[in-house]
């Protein structure tokens, strides 16, 4: 398939049979929409695959038709964002579910940490009441999810993969081995070698160990493997660590899995 | 020493290193340990003596990386026609692999046979006959870790072109092979004088003291000990430490399982067929259709991976894959030992 750049000014005959996309969030930092403008040349690619109809960051368009795929960003918080997704889901062939606050919670899971009016309090001050606020959830805990791409934000490699599989109509599976898969047959020197806790033994693949190569520890943001070692006291004793240091490095991104409902 | 065994050798001076090095990375790519800190080394394109480690320990990963890529395409594939098309891809390219140690070169021996095994694996073996090995003996332990001498691989064993031996001023090179014969002849390099193979042998004649069977058991006695060993609590405990990372078997020089997997352009109509390394510790590598996993419990994964390196070869193969560089132990966040492992199994039996 050649790549339409003249498309951008044609009223795009071609185009209108190319699937809608269409791109949402919600509470998050709408860095993984980001991820996507940073797309570089690929985007030529992209944009000739698909028609995109809506996407806040970029473009200023609405559509009011039916979307085949959509991707949703960010977790859902509150009643609004609740009935918003819904209807979005109501209009979707397909829902992608993309980045960590929309898959696994990502670290709006840590609201769920605290009493719920406590929290709402120290964000709101005495009038917290008149701000809706309820637990933090993943999508999938409000609507279906298609497909996941985890990640804070999202490895553009694999959101690619995910939407060719989505336009094919072929299931997709995250990883479920630990990124020091990937890491290792990157051959970094491991962090723990390098004196760092580092989450990738429990943290699902699918990434390319992309912090580690860039010389950061794994920070766990596409959540836990389905399985993960209950028992890190070896580890914890090899490297003198702290447990409370580990803990601590799992609640940033794994807070949504215990809490909520 | 015989005149007739000298033929084969030849000398280079340490401070010709470099021009070594450098003739060489003209005729061909060149990868030879490089430090990466942290008392880590990694296989590494280079262009000059300077940057290789001569004294370095176990790479993070074996040259077995070289021999079958941790990521490597299979074949293109195009469904835009009638009918699908596709084409075996081979990417490959001459390459030197320098510095590797006997315990390495064991482990591209095993691959070897693993893969002659029909049906044959043709990338790997086309991708073989174009890399050029130099081997390099160890005087002394690299560490603690390895069992070298347990499966006996800390003396030479073949599976080079060239071998270099350090005899202190300068290496012996054993020439072994018809390839090899043209690279020494080609940078004119001297035979060796009957005192290098004096000096050659004293060097192997130390190396009988300096390296003993590691664990105190007679090799010839593990796979009794294996084939007795199947329930042992040994697997538990194990079990109960491993985290699955899969580290042990991504660095292991004979671990050679792997997942293919089919990626489609955005095109949707061509794509391609992949393979990558995959590993016996992972949950997903034995489960099947239908969510049954035949080796669920860590410690059935732990104990499968000693069973491929010191019970099933020796059955299959007539041979240990167990290599005794001791990267398994190295690599594991969890203190899974091997060494430790094996005499544990062992004095259940005694």
């Amino acid at each position: 398939m050649t790549t339409p750049n003249k498309d951008t000014k044609a009223p795009a005959p071609a185009a209108a049979a190319k699937p809608k996309v269409a791109f949402f969030d919600f509470a998050c930092c709408e860095g993984c929409q980001l991820q996507i403008t940073n797309f570089g040349e690929l985007l030529l690619d992209v944009l000739g695959a698909v028609d995109v109809v809506e996407f806040r960051e970029a473009i200023s368009e609405k559509w009011d038709g039916d979307y085949d795929v959509v991707f949703i960003e960010g977790s859902i918080g509150d009643h609004h964002a609740e009935e918003r997704l819904k209807k979005i889901r109501a209009r979707a062939k397909v829902l992608i579910a993309y980045g960590s606050c929309a898959t696994t919670g990502g670290v709006n899971g840590m609201k769920n940490s605290f009493e719920l009016d406590e929290i709402r309090q120290s964000v709101y001050g005495k009038d917290y009441k008149l701000f809706d606020s309820t637990p933090t959830k993943r999508v999938d805990q409000v609507v279906k999810v298609d497909y996941y791409i985890n990640g804070c934000p999202v490895y553009i490699p694999e959101l690619v993969e995910v939407l060719k599989h989505a336009l094919r109509g072929l299931p997709y599976t995250v990883p479920d081995n630990p990124v020091c898969a990937e890491c290792k047959l990157n051959e970094n020197v491991c962090m723990y070698e390098r004196g760092l806790a580092c989450l990738g033994p429990w943290t699902k693949a699918g990434c390319n160990s992309w912090c580690v190569n860039n010389g950061n520890i794994c920070y766990g943001c596409r959540g836990e493997v389905s399985n993960p070692a209950k028992n890190a006291n070896d580890v914890i004793s090899k490297y003198n660590l702290k447990p409370e240091l580990i803990k601590a490095k799992f609640d940033m991104y794994n807070k949504c899995k215990e809490g909520a409902k | 020493m015989s005149t007739e065994d000298t033929v084969n050798y030849h000398i280079l001076m340490k401070g010709e290193l470099d021009g070594f090095v450098k003739k060489l990375a003209k005729k061909m790519k060149v990868c030879a340990p490089v430090a990466k800190g942290h008392n880590n080394y990694a296989f590494e394109e280079v262009t000059s003596a300077s940057e290789i480690s001569m004294d370095y320990i176990p790479t993070i990963l074996p040259p077995k990386k070289y021999f079958m890529p941790p990521r490597e395409k299979m074949l293109d594939f195009d469904l835009s026609g009638g009918k699908p098309q596709d084409k075996a891809v081979l990417e490959n390219e001459p390459l030197a692999v320098f510095a590797v140690h006997t315990c390495d070169l064991a482990g591209i021996q095993c691959l070897n046979m693993v893969f002659s095994e029909r049906p044959r694996d043709y990338n790997y073996l086309l991708r073989k006959e174009n890399i050029f090995i130099i081997g390099l003996e160890c005087n002394k332990y690299c560490d603690g870790n390895a069992s070298c001498a347990l499966v006996g691989n800390h003396y030479p064993n073949g599976g080079y072109d060239l071998f270099f031996t350090d005899i202190g001023d300068k290496w012996v090179i054993h020439v072994n092979t018809q390839k090899g014969e043209e690279l020494v002849e080609n940078m004119g390099l001297a035979k060796t004088s009957s005192a290098d193979m004096v000096a050659l042998d004293k060097v192997r004649e130390g190396k009988k003291h300096t390296f003993q069977n590691e664990i105190g058991v007679d090799p010839k006695a593990l796979p009794g000990i294996f084939a007795k060993g199947v329930d042992s609590k040994v697997w538990h405990d194990v079990g109960a430490k491993c985290v699955s990372c899969g580290n042990c078997t991504n660095v292991c020089p004979t671990c050679y399982c792997f997942d293919m997997s089919d990626t489609i352009n955005l095109d949707l109509k061509t794509g391609s067929r992949n393979r990558t390394w995959d590993s016996c510790q992972f949950e997903t590598f034995a489960t099947v259709a239908g969510g049954e996993n035949f080796r669920e419990e860590r410690a059935n994964r732990q104990r499968h991976r000693f069973y491929r390196k010191f019970k099933y070869p020796l059955d299959k193969f007539y041979r240990s894959f167990c290599t005794g560089c001791g990267r398994c132990t190295r690599t594991c966040m969890a203190k899974i030992n091997l060494k430790d492992t094996l005499k544990a199994l062992a004095a259940e039996h005694k």
